[in-house]
């Protein structure tokens, strides 16, 4: 058998990989026109990045949450200091950012693509739902380790100190998150497919 | 070519997880053999003899069960960039259950000021460093051997190996107790930390105490200050639990201690004592962790969802843009003789109307068959 913390690395692993691929997609299919291969290649790379960003993003959408809750598991259910406390926030950061990828992509199809703004976003929203994701995951090095691959990079979020919410604060942001959902699912006008041209 | 750059790139990164062997960043202080199962520490195949210089002292006199202050001096290494090096101090050079626990003594405090047989500390520029471990002697009166071993890297390192070094045996004569002599208790550890603006006082456990004494100075001071020191016993009684009020600390400030133990003539000054200064404890849980996660995932959702409608190309959106005609129905009547010209619809109308000889001023529509007053008229004089 395997411990919580052993499972939870291996669901982070696959989370992490496939959020690689998806952003990496995702940022190519925002510009593409800006790759110098010729026409029919790509179009048909184009499709291929579509493609592998949207099952990316599946993917790591599907295996967050086992992630989190495997690391509830190894955390014993106990939040004792900042770094963790952190961690959790983060992952709720990345899931939002992750989940807005996916929904934008299903409901528009790959013809958001051909649209600049909405392209301009979707790559954004990828880049900002791996930044999430891999300080979540550093983070998770950090607590075991002591050390992560961000002490290399020039990037680096707050994570040592918390901003602690008081729990009915958050349950506030909460109602309110959902309302917005609400409103923006349910009363907004809905959009439509773009079709290719 | 492109398939060549891809497998260069894998073999590339393939090799540089290999090459990153060891702990060159350090683990940690910790309860550690030296030698545990072929570890770079001790095979040979993956270190190279140090070459620096250990040296081990004591403080003053040592007895059965009681404090005494190793001090290990190491100086004159080589060093790697970030000048870490790695000390033991151990029981037997067996190669493991060579912590000084498994020989007898106790560890009261390490020189970082934890309880570990094992530190790593950052060499300062002049290449010495002296480490000292307070440790509460064997029961067993004699000698008794302790040894310091180190691991250390080196600039420039091009094997990329540890480099190790041990110190022969330094024999400490363990004398026997005296009746009635005062001493800590052996299950009695220095705490390492007190959190930040933490005032309780330091709870002392000790053995043949009748009367108990603190001084306490901050780290850099040299004149000490005398602690409030309580007990629950009776004077000239003997007691063995001690609270002494050492003030509170902030931030990364470190505070020394020195414990006198008193019984009768006896009177033994103990080793100074380190206690660093951790954080305040953290105040968060875990389901204040969890609802403010899920409320920045559904707030950041809504968001970007929001910002795809407002982006998206959608034919539909102008149908529900009803903020022309809104503009339009609250726009003040243009004044007299600005209007606008008439739409092409009454140019359409008015030209079909017929002039009439016999109703002058009145224009004849064959369509609606309806007289309408021609507006051009103007009295008899047309």
């Amino acid at each position: 058998m395997f411990g919580a913390d052993t499972f939870h690395t291996a669901m982070a692993e696959i989370v992490v990989g496939t959020m690689v691929l998806a952003t990496v997609c995702a940022v190519g299919c925002a510009s593409i026109r800006y790759i110098p291969v010729s026409g029919d290649k790509k179009e048909s790379l184009m499709v291929t990045m579509d493609k592998a960003s949207i099952a990316g993003a599946t993917m790591a959408l599907v295996f967050m949450p086992i992630a989190i809750m495997s690391g509830n598991f190894a955390a014993e259910n106990t939040v004792g200091n900042a770094l963790l406390y952190n961690k959790f926030v983060y992952s709720g950061l990345a899931l939002g950012f992750w989940a807005a990828f996916v929904v934008g992509r299903i409901r528009m199809g790959p013809g958001l693509w051909e649209v600049r703004p909405l392209a301009m976003l979707q790559s954004s929203t990828a880049v900002m739902a791996f930044l999430m994701t891999t300080m979540a995951s550093s983070i998770g090095g950090k607590l075991v380790r002591g050390e992560s691959m961000f002490d290399i990079l020039p990037i680096w979020f707050p994570s040592e100190s918390a901003v602690v919410l008081p729990i009915w604060a958050s349950a506030v942001l909460m109602v309110v998150g959902l309302a917005a959902l609400f409103v923006v699912f349910r009363m907004a006008p809905s959009t439509e497919r773009i079709t290719l041209d | 070519m492109s398939r060549t750059l891809v497998i260069a790139s894998v073999v590339a990164l393939l090799m540089l997880s290999s090459s990153s062997v060891a702990n060159p960043g350090g683990n940690g202080d910790s309860d550690r053999d030296y030698t545990c199962g072929g570890s770079c520490h001790g095979d040979p195949s993956l270190s190279l003899p140090s070459d620096g210089t250990i040296s081990i002292s004591q403080e003053g006199d040592v007895f059965a069960g009681h404090a005494v202050a190793i001090h290990v001096n190491v100086a004159g290494m080589s060093l790697s960039s970030n000048r870490l090096l790695g000390t033991f101090i151990l029981g037997s050079m067996d190669g493991n259950a060579d912590h000084p626990e498994d020989h007898g003594w106790h560890v009261i405090q390490d020189p970082n000021g934890g309880s570990s047989n094992y530190v790593e500390t950052v060499v300062p520029s002049s290449g010495s460093v002296t480490l000292s471990w307070v440790l509460l002697a064997p029961d067993e009166a004699g000698v008794h051997n302790l040894f310091a071993q180190i691991h250390h890297g080196a600039e420039p390192n091009y094997d990329g190996k540890a480099y190790s070094g041990s110190s022969r045996g330094y024999s400490i004569d363990v004398m026997p107790v005296p009746e009635g002599l005062p001493g800590l208790s052996p299950d009695w550890t220095a705490p390492a930390y007190r959190s930040s603006g933490n005032d309780d006082p330091l709870e002392i456990r000790t053995v043949n105490t009748t009367s108990l004494s603190v001084q306490w100075m901050l780290e850099g001071e040299w004149s000490p200050h005398n602690a409030e020191v309580s007990s629950n016993c009776d004077e000239s009684e003997v007691c063995n639990k001690w609270e002494a009020q050492i003030p509170a600390t902030m931030g990364d400030t470190r505070i020394q201690y020195q414990i006198t133990v008193q019984n009768g003539s006896f009177s033994m000054e103990l080793p100074w004592l380190t206690m660093g200064t951790s954080p305040a404890p953290f105040e968060g849980d875990i389901w204040d962790a969890r609802v403010q996660s899920f409320a920045f995932a559904f707030l950041i959702l809504s968001f970007i969802v929001s910002l795809q409608i407002r982006f998206s190309p959608w034919d539909g959106k102008h149908e529900l843009d009803q903020t022309q005609e809104v503009v339009e129905s609250e726009a003040p009547p243009p004044p007299p003789g600005m209007e606008e010209d008439a739409p092409a619809e009454d140019d359409e109308y008015w030209s079909r109307l017929v002039h009439s000889e016999d109703n002058p001023g009145w224009l004849w529509d064959p369509v609606e068959e309806e007289w309408v007053a021609d507006p051009n008229f103007q009295g008899g004089d047309q």
